[in-house]
């Protein structure tokens, strides 16, 4: 199987991006014995502090040296610093001490991270766009997954990610405000490629693949209604082409679970976590869906 | 710690013993040494297991019916199909919990994990891949926004020549919940209300024309 790069964007916070790369990418490895590599490009380092003990994270990362920052770093100072290997964190710690899911791999993130945006425009923006696919390109050919997981906003790092991308998954959660900066959203990614299509000769230009819902609550209409009037406006910009046809809302919607919570102080995905709950079933159900769309199986 | 710390640590401690061997001595580091040997016996037996059920799939056999998925999708009537597909053979438990065991002993016999782990992950997949709601849901949706976009007077018409059932199967793909109580007026009120609101929170207001 080829790789597939996958951004995880959106530029409102606390619509689950996080907990949808972690516990997709759990599961990948899990249940479907795929090896992955998740990529954390968000300052607040959310995704590394679910995968490792803060205090673990903090030695790795010091300085910003052993994260997803040196290889920004590198580009601005001109420098080739960044060791992927030392870099890697391999499988998660579990409480006997000792790793699980050992295909599991997360280029942790540091919040020096948040020092980029600031110089980052030194650089032409063809560099910028370039930066991960230059540095990671021939590593992800390893994996079968390469989750990125953005920060929320559209600045330089998300950029970059997209640029990285094969395709786009954006989750969303279910009421207007996140609906109405969908467009948005869509509209913006549509603006980037054209722009990145002079540097991405033959390849295919990222775009939206999914969108994926968590935070659901089943009970009364609310929730329904909400996720009907995503649909509703995901075929209004299918029709105006803002939106390719071949996007599609994954099913299941994530439905709000408190043991997925609970997850991020154990630093497990919830699969490991608490197998039996209902996050980690949605969570298994999402990822069958997903690997029938990204290995054309649908 | 990691597996490969461990090996280097056991490495080093090797390397170590061994140099030190002949001048090691007393009952204390014996007695120690001897509580390490009988906790190596054992995990070595741990380890030779993990490996051979890991290279047969059994490890993954195991996991998958221990899996979310498993809990949320596995019935005895499917592990009883998979069993006679698989290997020709019934499973005997009628408790799902006893059948698990039945089944990845009897698959363990038959030296057919492999092909037991594939059957369950279509299985299990066939089961996620549920209805998408097809064309027509497409079509009540594109209608869902329509009578949202009409005056008063228009959907008021419109929808008075509608039967209760059309209005039901409007209002139930486009995540409106009601009950068999729930009656026509009442119907037609919610219809209106949310159809109006998903037509005017769509981007630019547009109702999707009929080509999807």
């Amino acid at each position: 199987m080829s790789s597939k790069v996958l951004a995880f964007i959106n530029f409102k916070g606390g619509v689950g991006k996080t907990a949808t790369v972690v516990n997709i990418g759990a599961t990948l490895v899990a249940l479907h014995e795929r090896k992955v590599l998740i990529v954390d490009l968000d300052p607040q380092s959310n995704a590394s502090l679910w995968l490792m003990r803060p205090d673990r994270w903090r030695e790795h990362v010091a300085r910003g040296r052993r994260s997803t920052f040196q290889i920004f770093d590198d580009a601005l100072q001109g420098k080739n610093r960044f060791d992927f290997d030392e870099t890697l964190v391999r499988g998660v710690v579990t409480w006997t001490g000792f790793t699980d899911l050992p295909r599991l791999h997360l280029l942790p993130a540091a919040v020096e991270l948040l020092r980029i945006e600031d110089r980052i425009h030194e650089l032409r923006a063809s560099a910028i766009y370039q930066i991960l696919d230059s540095t990671l390109g021939t590593q992800f050919k390893q994996y079968d997954y390469i989750l990125l997981d953005c920060p929320p906003n559209l600045y330089s790092t998300t950029k970059t990610a997209i640029f990285s991308a094969d395709n786009c998954v954006v989750p969303y959660v279910p009421d207007y405000l996140s609906l109405s900066g969908f467009q948005v959203l869509a509209e913006q990614i549509i603006e980037m490629r054209e722009k990145f299509a002079p540097y991405l000769p033959g390849r295919r230009k990222p775009n939206i693949g999914a969108l994926i819902v968590s935070h659901y609550r089943q009970s009364g209409n609310v929730f329904r209604l909400a996720v009907n009037e995503l649909e509703l406006s995901m075929a209004a910009l299918r029709e105006t082409g803002v939106l390719p046809d071949s996007a599609i809302l994954l099913q299941p919607c994530i439905r709000h679970c408190v043991r997925v919570a609970e997850s991020t102080s154990e630093h497990l995905p919830v699969i490991l976590y608490a197998p039996g709950s209902i996050g980690a079933q949605d969570y298994a159900d999402l990822t069958q869906r997903f690997v029938d769309l990204f290995e054309g199986k649908k | 710690m990691n597996y490969s710390d461990l090996a280097s640590r056991l490495s080093q401690i090797g390397e170590r013993l061994a140099k030190q061997a002949n001048r090691l001595e007393g009952e204390i580091l014996g007695r120690s040494a001897g509580k390490l040997a009988s906790h190596l016996d054992r995990f070595e037996e741990q380890l030779e297991s993990h490996l051979a059920s890991r290279k047969s799939r059994e490890v993954f056999l195991e996991n998958l019916l221990r899996s979310p998925t498993s809990k949320k999708h596995l019935t005895i009537a499917l592990l009883k199909k998979a069993s006679r597909e698989v290997c020709a053979k019934r499973l005997k438990s009628e408790d799902l919990a006893a059948a698990k065991r039945e089944f990845i002993k009897l698959m363990h016999g038959a030296g057919k994990q492999d092909l037991a782990v594939e059957f369950l992950k279509e299985a299990f997949a066939t089961a996620v891949r549920v209805e998408s709601g097809g064309k027509d849901k497409a079509l009540l949706q594109r209608e869902f926004i329509r009578l949202g976009q009409l005056l008063d007077e228009e959907f008021a018409k419109e929808i008075s020549s509608r039967s209760i059932a059309e209005l039901r199967r409007v209002a139930t793909v486009n995540g409106i919940r009601f009950t068999d109580k729930t009656d026509r007026q009442r119907l037609t009120t919610l219809v209106r209300r949310y159809a109006q609101r998903a037509a005017f929170n769509l981007p630019a207001a547009r109702v999707p024309s009929s080509r999807t």
